[in-house]
């Protein structure tokens, strides 16, 4: 076999393998009150009726932006045609492409352990879960490890190109997330720790400056809904002023202790339910050990780095959301590959083995968590989830040929389910008149809602979330 | 004079035989698992779904009325549970807490319970889950003599109203799990076996059981 085959062949493989893993029966997991809202959102904007940043609520536009290309390619051109197999390609294609930058940003370590790396990525278990999930983490992930390969091929050629490269990236983080600038924080830490030689470039102040330039003219253009929306500019500031005054009164509802994501490194068992990352998690603090002790593996200081600066800013910050974890996923098989790599050549059989048990293990735990029990509140990557219940709710509104009625304090994602139905109205409070032929109302105010109902219903029973329930009332002729 | 006498004789009779058919029935005693909740279930007052109450009243059963299923054989549609053991179901501990409970597959799943003998039933009590408010689907309770429930069934509680688990519609009312657990009447039917149907709840698919109590007469 030639060496391009012995080269590439291995990392297609990766990449197909982590492809399948992230499209495979996308639309099997009921969709989340989150992913729900912003598929709303995105379908608004494929039916043409634009799009604006909002700050209160909502995170960067790239998101939306980047389902138009999948849809149209499937041929979906309105709210009603899209599906959740489109919505979350996208963040499965991110998803997959991480995993390849990933390998070139390991790379110096060698082909050999980057593309350990790279296998290691593949089956983290939340980094396959939010890649499958129709939110902005993968997404924000692959712009944040194309920036750092893109800054890395600068710091080596002092190619402007590279430079304007990792601006692009840089500006599609962002207009991606309003927490991007955490990751440029951590970047610098972990190249503060690396001590690499000196850049490449001469001329490295006024390629910074273009790099700055390109990533706010790149940040702008989304913002500003391409130069449609200017008011989005400000409002991508007022993020974070918003978000402060909620972090500061502890109104975030994602308050959880500091030690939070390192339980979901550990291991967990709640409700019989065991999951785990402890295979990866002691290689990679073997890595950090490898780290600390060598001067020569300069990559590798610099994953750890931005690796245990990350865990740092987002233990400290009160506001915790599960899905951020997918971030400590690169650093942590980076420096796993290091610490297999720096084994000595006649431990390599006992290196082999032990990556074959971290690979077993972590993918018995995406089995679990993406395919097995994808909704169930003992995973915990499933934040709040809706309940698989949900599913029989379009079968309902699809039966009714009269008004339906969804009275209730909370109602996402029914909206995602009965889009493109005109016969379709919600109420947070009960409103004097609560006749239809179908109404759903929260279990607080269905009491209400039935002194009012006129007629003759039948109630059942479907769970929006776990410990929420929805009562169904069906009108009789 | 005699008419008097007889009727005098025959309203002491009937008095007689209702004192002592009352003495007969004594209250269920129940020993109740610690509430895993945190809470109360929000009332919820609808034609097919019981109010949540802490107290509910006394459920008559005939006096020498006992615990029968206590370590019985317990079979189920799921011969693999994904969590837990069939013998979860009647081994007494009705916590709740994790390890005590059964966890079986999605869909329609049963769990039976050999009681070993036929016995007149008299009630029979269910704790799915108690640790969050949840309402489990299509619960049905079917007693019979026959191990594989083809023949002599007999329904005791049914809360599938649009049939969709093929066992027959039911009118009984859905409830809100708790630690209280589920009180069906088994109005004195005399069987072997005890098969309790779920199909999910509005939480996930799957179905659980922290314990199940079959009360009634031993067989002679």
């Amino acid at each position: 076999m030639s060496p391009v085959w012995q080269r590439w062949l291995p990392l297609a493989l990766i990449a197909c393998f982590a492809l399948g893993l992230r499209v495979w029966d996308l639309d099997r997991r009921p969709m989340h009150a989150d992913e729900a809202n912003q598929a709303v959102k995105a379908g608004q904007l494929l039916a043409g009726q634009g799009y604006t940043f909002d700050p209160a609520d909502h995170h960067g536009p790239t998101l939306y932006y980047a389902v138009l290309p999948v849809a149209w390619l499937r041929g979906e051109h309105t709210l009603a045609q899209l599906s959740e197999t489109t919505v979350r390609l996208v963040p499965a294609i991110a998803g997959t492409v991480a995993v390849l930058l990933l390998y070139f940003l390991a790379l110096p370590l060698g082909h050999r352990p980057a593309l350990l790396a790279a296998a290691f990525f593949t089956l983290s278990p939340p980094a396959v879960y939010y890649s499958r999930y129709f939110i902005q983490e993968s997404l924000l992930l692959a712009f944040a490890l194309g920036a750092l390969f893109s800054g890395m091929q600068w710091w080596r050629s002092g190619r402007l190109g590279w430079a304007l490269a990792a601006g692009v990236c840089a500006g599609l983080m962002q207009a991606t997330k309003a927490s991007a600038p955490l990751f440029v924080l951590a970047a610098l830490a972990g190249l503060a720790v690396a001590r690499p030689l000196p850049p490449a470039p001469a001329q490295i102040r006024r390629h910074l400056i273009f790099s700055l330039l390109m990533a706010v003219f790149v940040a702008g253009l989304f913002y500003s809904s391409f130069g449609t929306h200017f008011a989005g500019l400000g409002a991508a500031w007022d993020t974070y002023t918003t978000f402060g005054t909620r972090l500061a009164a502890g109104l975030t509802g994602h308050e959880k202790p500091w030690w939070y994501y390192f339980s979901l490194f550990g291991w967990r068992q709640e409700g019989g339910v065991i999951t785990h990352q402890l295979g990866i998690s002691l290689l990679a603090l073997s890595g950090l050990v490898v780290a600390l002790f060598s001067t020569k593996r300069t990559l590798l200081r610099g994953a750890a780095g931005f690796t245990v600066v990350l865990v740092l800013i987002l233990s400290f910050a009160s506001y915790k959301t599960p899905w951020h974890v997918i971030h400590l996923g690169p650093g942590l098989a980076i420096l796993a590959a290091g610490a297999l790599g720096a084994v000595p050549e006649r431990w390599t059989q006992a290196g082999n083995l032990m990556a074959f048990v971290v690979l077993f293990t972590l993918s018995s735990q995406v089995k679990l968590t993406s395919f097995q029990r994808p909704a169930d509140e003992r995973n915990p990557y499933a934040y709040v989830h809706t309940s698989p219940d949900i599913l029989k709710i379009r079968p309902l509104a699809d039966a009714s040929d009269g008004p339906v009625r969804v009275i209730s304090e909370e109602v996402w994602p029914l909206p995602w389910y009965w889009r493109g139905l005109n016969n379709v109205g919600y109420w947070n409070t009960v409103p004097d008149d609560c006749d239809g032929t179908l109404v759903i109302a929260s279990a607080g105010l269905a009491g209400q809602v039935e002194a009012k109902l006129k007629g003759r219903y039948t109630s059942s029973f479907v769970g929006l979330r776990p410990g929420f329930t929805l009562v169904v009332f069906k009108r009789q002729p | 004079m005699k008419l008097r006498s007889l009727l005098t004789f025959t309203l002491t009779l009937t008095l007689g035989l209702c004192a002592v058919s009352a003495q007969e029935q004594v209250a269920l005693q129940l020993d109740l698992p610690k509430p895993l909740f945190v809470g109360t279930p929000r009332p919820i007052k609808m034609a097919n779904l019981e109010v949540f109450s802490h107290k509910r009243p006394d459920f008559m059963v005939p006096a020498g009325t006992v615990l029968l299923s206590a370590g019985k054989e317990v079979t189920s549609s799921d011969e693999f549970p994904v969590i837990g053991e069939l013998g979860f179901v009647t081994d007494g501990d009705k916590t709740g807490m994790d390890g005590s409970f059964l966890e079986i597959g999605p869909g329609t799943q049963w769990v039976q319970i050999d009681l070993g003998a036929s016995s007149p039933l008299a009630a029979i009590v269910v704790w799915h889950f108690h640790s969050q408010a949840r309402v489990y689907h299509d619960f049905i309770v079917q007693v019979s003599d026959d191990k594989t429930f083809k023949t002599g069934v007999t329904t005791l509680y049914n809360t599938d109203d649009d049939n969709s688990s093929a066992l027959g519609a039911g009118k009984d009312v859905n409830y809100i799990e708790s630690n209280m657990g589920r009180i069906v009447d088994a109005k004195g039917t005399k069987a072997r076996y005890v098969r309790l149907y779920s199909n999910g709840n509005t939480s996930n698919e799957l179905n659980h059981y922290c314990e199940v109590e079959v009360f009634g007469t031993p067989a002679k």
